[in-house]
């Protein structure tokens, strides 16, 4: 089908954001013969969760710099600070920084529909190795520590970090987790199922403050108060993502910048399937038309279509989290060992701070943990010899001092000397996305939600995507259809026509 | 490209991206190299826009994995991750029209910023069946007294190319000249140590700097191996 003109093509979706869940909206329609218009206002693709080159990030943060952001941005109080030394920092694009970075579990629903879709092809993943605890010195002279959390029961097996008591305390818990839902396990946990989980591990598992620290670390939960039932999911999910993709890693990482990286290949997918895409393109306007209704473009063209999709990006003033990434000026090598015999070298490890661990000029101690990701040059996302650190902390006024000071602390806490250096940091705040109204089977705009806290990719955000599929295809939908394509031509391992 | 060789060559897959104003005839460069055919009045491409040839060197099998722009070129939004580890590019113009040399070097330019640092790019002048150096066909639709729409000439654009250290070609998708050749000549400027193994998971401690910690998605989803990766 040729596009002379945009005009004159009545389009079955115009999709506008190329964030995950537009583009993997883009994607599944267009390769089921849908006719679809993929534009957005900004200049590069992912949008809320892009990847940008250091050039990019600074007109970026520019553009988000004020501390109440202008609607209808989710993000705010964007700042980019280099310290002095910055000679060792490469070229602008030689670093992909992700706006959200999260790691995807082998058993995500994500990786499916990516390999029965074809799409993962042109992604590139790697391995998501240890997680991490700063210790707190137990005399304030002394360093702190980093502590490798023992994962699995092998792990729990060989550590030395912990006693052998604790370690029954632990086996006995990664047990209970692996069968939760089992009608004896759910005995014990149903009636704490609202509670928090550490009061949970304390009550029913009798885990000191340690061990609960460990636990609650797997969980990622951004305020350390994860529920019991949540909480127990996602530690089950961790465990039955051990080893799915090879041994010695739960989750995995696509290469340059994440999340980023899915979108721009699924946008990709849904150009070769015949979506045209259109970038520096918003909404000016919209109203009703015979056969739908017709938007008026940012760039002066009007367009007509049954539909129209977009992100809904009204946030909410009164929940955020504060973001600092940091490019290092040394590549953290112990970070991303592979612990385990024939595991794959990682590119991410996760640390974390405990709730209550690091504390104010003022005095005030942290309420919530502060998680950082260490990057590896591996992911693409800075030259060899550096590696990123991505910190995250619920917002709150503190929450700009504590990132600084988690990143100070825990760049001592290597044990590499000289200390390693930051070489750019950018800082921003990031508001929850208010749920959408629910559209009405009748509405012909549908929202999507903003994109998700969670710091491992949340399932969850792709039911609304195959909601809007099964109602474009409509009565042709077949529910095992979605998201199923075959190879492009040739692109099978074993080629066909050999 | 038939020949099946008795002893099976090592065999490596390219990424080959295609890039040039868009009517250049991109899309028909490749369709002559793929299936040997040219489509007249070729509508713009929209959609299958990823194809796979195989090119017998005497020593190795190159398996160029092309990306056309889909039709994306025409609004300028191409994907980063379209450049992204392509060891090859193809920058394609219309000799009889100068402004689409003008786009090629952009196109060589922002190449060169962008696209990883050891790749191989080739200028490619097409449409030579429209000049008087195209072995006789097609040229009688042009105005010209002399019947040659020829608006660049080979020295201007081989200058430049050399300049620019590309490889450098005149073509005509229509009858076919030298299309082959392009391909061919690429493949023989591909470094040997650029070369990753044709896919597939393990295979790659010769690959590129981080292809060892790749996950491979395709292997078996078994919870319970504890070898992992049966690649």
């Amino acid at each position: 089908m040729a596009v002379e003109s945009l005009s004159d093509t009545l389009w079955d979706v115009v999709i506008c954001g190329t964030g995950l869940s537009q583009s993997l909206l883009a994607l599944s329609l267009s390769r089921s013969g849908k006719n679809i218009l993929h534009i957005d206002p900004n200049e590069y693709y992912g949008g809320a969760e892009a990847a940008f080159s250091l050039q990019e990030a600074e007109k970026w943060a520019a553009s988000v710099s004020t501390p109440e952001a202008q609607a209808p941005s989710l993000f705010k109080s964007a700042s980019i600070t280099k310290p002095e030394n910055v000679e060792d920092l490469s070229f602008p694009r030689a670093y992909s920084l992700a706006l959200a970075p999260q790691l995807i579990y082998a058993r995500s629903e994500l990786l499916s529909q990516l390999v029965s879709s074809r799409a993962y092809r042109q992604v590139d993943f790697l391995a998501v190795g240890s997680f991490f605890i700063v210790k707190s010195p137990s005399a304030p002279s002394e360093p702190r520590t980093l502590v490798r959390i023992p994962s699995t029961r092998e792990d729990v097996f060989s550590t030395s970090a912990i006693s052998v008591k604790a370690k029954r305390g632990l086996m006995k818990f990664l047990k209970f987790v692996v069968d939760f839902d089992n009608p004896e396990n759910s005995e014990k946990w149903k009636p704490h199922a609202q509670n928090p989980l550490f009061e949970f591990l304390q009550d029913q598992f009798k885990m000191d403050t340690e061990l609960q620290t460990y636990i609650i670390t797997l969980t990622l939960s951004l305020d350390g108060r994860i529920e019991t039932k949540e909480g127990l999911a996602i530690i089950h999910r961790h465990l039955s993502s051990m080893g799915v993709y090879g041994p010695g890693f739960a989750a995995i990482y696509p290469k340059w910048g994440g999340i980023s990286e899915i979108a721009q290949v699924s946008c990709r997918a849904g150009a070769v399937g015949g979506a045209v895409y259109m970038l520096g393109t918003g909404i000016k306007g919209t109203s009703a038309a015979d056969d739908g209704m017709e938007l008026e473009l940012t760039s002066g063209d009007k367009v007509k279509t049954r539909m129209l999709v977009r992100g809904y990006e009204d946030g909410t003033r009164d929940a955020g989290i504060s973001r600092l990434v940091a490019v290092i000026g040394s590549p953290l090598k112990f970070l991303f060992e592979a612990v385990v015999e024939g595991a794959p070298i990682p590119g991410v490890a996760i640390v974390a701070f405990p709730a209550g661990s690091l504390t104010t000029a003022a005095g005030n101690a942290s309420a919530s943990p502060v998680y950082v990701f260490a990057h590896s040059s591996d992911t693409g996302e800075c030259p060899t010899g550096q590696s990123v650190l991505y910190l995250t902390a619920p917002a709150t006024p503190d929450s700009k001092e504590l990132l600084d000071k988690a990143l100070e602390f825990f760049l001592s806490s290597v044990g590499e000397t000289p200390v390693p250096q930051s070489l750019y940091h950018v800082y921003y705040e990031q508001y929850a996305g208010m749920t959408p109204p629910a559209s009405g089977t009748d509405d012909l705009a549908i929202s999507f939600p903003a994109p998700s806290f969670s710091l491992s990719f949340d399932d969850t955000t792709l039911d609304p995507v195959r909601g809007v599929w099964k109602r474009v295809m409509g009565e042709t939908a077949i529910e095992t259809d979605y998201m199923a394509f075959p190879d492009r031509e040739g692109a099978a391992d074993d080629d066909i026509y050999d | 490209m038939a020949d099946s060789a008795n002893a099976p060559k090592p065999s490596s897959s390219v990424k080959l991206v295609l890039l040039g104003e868009a009517a250049v005839g991109k899309s028909s460069l490749v369709l002559r190299f793929v299936n040997n055919d040219f489509q007249e009045n070729k509508e713009p491409t929209i959609g299958a826009a990823f194809l796979t040839q195989k090119c017998n060197l005497p020593t190795r099998t190159i398996k160029f994995e092309i990306w056309d722009t889909a039709g994306q070129e025409r609004f300028a939004s191409l994907a980063p991750m379209y450049y992204r580890n392509a060891q090859a590019a193809l920058v394609v113009y219309d000799l009889t029209k100068p402004t689409s040399l003008v786009k090629a070097k952009h196109w060589v330019a922002e190449l060169q910023r962008q696209a990883s640092p050891g790749i191989v790019i080739a200028l490619v002048g097409n449409k030579l069946d429209l000049t008087n150096d195209g072995a006789g066909s097609g040229a009688a639709e042009s105005g010209d007294d002399s019947g040659d729409a020829r608006k660049i000439t080979t020295e201007e654009a081989k200058t430049y190319a050399e300049e620019e250290g590309l490889l450098f070609f005149e073509t005509s998708a229509k009858t076919g000249y030298n299309v082959t050749e392009v391909f061919t000549a690429i493949a023989n400027a591909i470094p040997e140590t650029s070369l990753k193994s044709a896919r597939g998971p393990g295979a790659s401690h010769a690959a590129g700097r981080t292809e060892e910690q790749r996950v491979n998605l395709n292997g078996p989803r078994d919870p319970n191996a504890k070898e992992g990766c049966a690649c």
